[in-house]
């Protein structure tokens, strides 16, 4: 199926690393035919890594640090993007972190933390879809892909305000979908289940440290709790991804499509 | 994108209309590569213009009569199709209709019945019907139509808004029942589309109108609906189950 993505600019933000759902979505999108995939990251290096890959494919890309949560560095980033590639097609908001674990009582919480996940997943979304609006407003033509999560639904995980802060992912895609529909800009949002990236260390099998009996049994208890009897990979999520970026699903907007094998429904 | 095709097996029902999703959608996966593409109507003539317009793309097809609300007679549309092409990976279940409406206490039960045994049961009846043949092979794929009338309540008090809703349930239900078996269930719930559903004679305008409440301006058309169900049936949503897509330019988000 030709996905229409020939002539197409893309933005991938979080795309720096080299096992997470951005790089994976950006090659997909190069690979798939679109004529430029800017990447950006918090990390530099890594996000140069990223678009020396797409490079290889054939597809134009430069690498451009921000930090989602600066507006200042948001709004210097995307204009970098333009003045390279004259306009934004499709963004996907990629960037993202757990900083507050889930399973941990909530008077143990510290409300400092609460506000740094809300900024960094909420707040950084937010910025960087309001710095790339008005470009795809004149366009008349914009698609935004957000990276919601099925910790939303998954409530057995406990007070997570990284799953709360991926709920007002949610809302926020539907929000703007309702608003921006008439400008021509559709806003849809991937929610995935665990997977073997730096979200979900657990899981890998290179995990960073050696695992404690509690985390081995923790990764054998998510390994069998999914229906479709394995975890989510990159490529599930980024094929969900371009395909809301893409033509295909141009009547689609301000929906939530978990990809969790079964896990949320 | 290569959607994984070849050699797959799709049956879909309610593929008569010319100017449906069902149609629409059989056309789509013979373009993107499959096998054969069964289709099955109710009404046998039209079934057989849709599947020709199946073969005229170079794949394989066959129609088929059955009424879906007949346990038996969808039974041996099933076993016919099986016969034919030895199994069947994909069922699209298309079929149905909108019978009433109209304010509570005017309804009839017997209506309610209809409407409910054609939405749903129809629905339970094929998926029942094909499921021992998706175990034997060890995987599957089924994609129910669903409908945005679930969501919409400025509509009134709709039986075929409630029977939609149940295949939503019946969706979900049969994802994690039949996920340790390899078949996925998922469903695409359409928006207002100038398809049959619409009684009016120039139902254009009716979409037209319609259109002043969406979000994004227009009405569905028949690919829109295409487009997000071939891309259930693929292996590219391998790890999509459970799921209810509306495809109704904004009209539904929540």
């Amino acid at each position: 199926m030709d996905l229409g993505l020939k002539g197409k600019t893309a933005l991938v933000t979080g795309a720096g690393s080299q096992i997470g759902f951005g790089k994976a979505t950006a090659l997909l999108l190069a690979k798939e035919g679109c004529e430029a995939v800017a990447v950006t990251d918090v990390n530099l290096e890594d996000a140069e890594k990223t678009a020396g890959a797409i490079r290889k494919l054939g597809c134009k890309s430069i690498a451009v640090k921000a930090d989602i949560t600066s507006p200042a560095e948001v709004a210097s980033m995307v204009k970098k993007v333009i003045a390279e590639y004259g306009k934004i097609h499709i963004l996907c908001n990629v960037a993202g972190g757990i900083i507050h674990k889930d399973n941990i009582p909530i008077d143990e919480q510290d409300p400092a933390v609460w506000e740094k996940q809300l900024k960094l997943n909420l707040v950084g979304t937010m910025n960087v879809s309001r710095a790339v609006v008005p470009t795809m407003r004149a366009q008349k033509y914009g698609v935004i892909v957000n990276i919601g999560s099925g910790s939303t639904h998954q409530y057995a995980m406990g007070v997570g305000t990284y799953a709360m802060s991926k709920y007002a992912i949610d809302l926020f895609t539907k929000q703007l979908a309702f608003v921006e529909g008439k400008s021509g800009i559709r806003v849809n949002c991937v929610a995935p289940g665990p997977a073997p990236t730096n979200f979900g260390a657990i899981l890998r099998e290179d995990m960073p440290d050696p695992p404690t009996e509690e985390m081995k049994k923790m990764r054998a208890a998510m390994l069998g709790s999914f229906p479709l009897g394995r975890m989510g990979t990159a490529a599930d999520i980024a094929n969900a991804t371009v395909l809301l970026a893409s033509d295909v699903t141009s009547y689609i907007t301000g929906q939530v499509i978990h990809v969790s094998g079964g896990s949320v429904i | 994108m290569d959607l994984g095709f070849k050699g797959k097996v799709a049956l879909l029902t309610g593929a008569g209309s010319q100017i449906g999703f069902g149609k629409a959608i059989a056309l789509l996966l013979a373009r993107e590569g499959c096998d054969a593409v069964a289709i099955t109507d109710i009404n046998l003539d039209y079934a057989k213009l849709t599947a020709e317009a199946v073969k005229a793309l170079g794949c394989k097809s066959l129609a088929v009569k059955a009424d879906v609300t007949d346990k038996d007679q969808v039974q041996g549309m099933v076993k016919k199709v099986v016969d034919e092409y030895g199994k069947i990976d994909i069922l699209v279940n298309v079929a149905g209709a909108i019978l009433g409406g109209g304010p509570l206490e005017e309804q009839k039960q017997d209506l309610w019945d209809r409407e409910i045994g054609l939405n749903l049961y129809g629905t339970m009846i094929t998926s029942q019907a094909v499921l021992p043949y998706m175990h034997k092979q060890g995987s599957g794929v089924i994609v129910n139509i669903g409908s945005g009338s679930t969501r919409m309540y400025s509509h009134g008090v709709s039986t075929y808004a409630m029977a939609k809703g149940a295949v939503d349930t019946f969706t979900k239900q049969m994802a994690i029942a039949e996920a340790k078996n390899n078949i996925r269930v998922n469903c695409v719930a359409p928006g207002p589309s100038p398809t049959n559903f619409i009684k009016a004679p120039n139902k254009q305008t009716v979409i037209d109108m319609l259109a002043k409440q969406i979000p994004m301006g227009r009405g569905a058309t028949p690919d829109d609906i295409a487009n997000a169900t071939v891309f259930f049936a693929s292996d590219v949503s391998g790890y999509v189950t459970g799921q209810v897509l509306h495809v109704s330019g904004g009209s539904v988000l929540d």
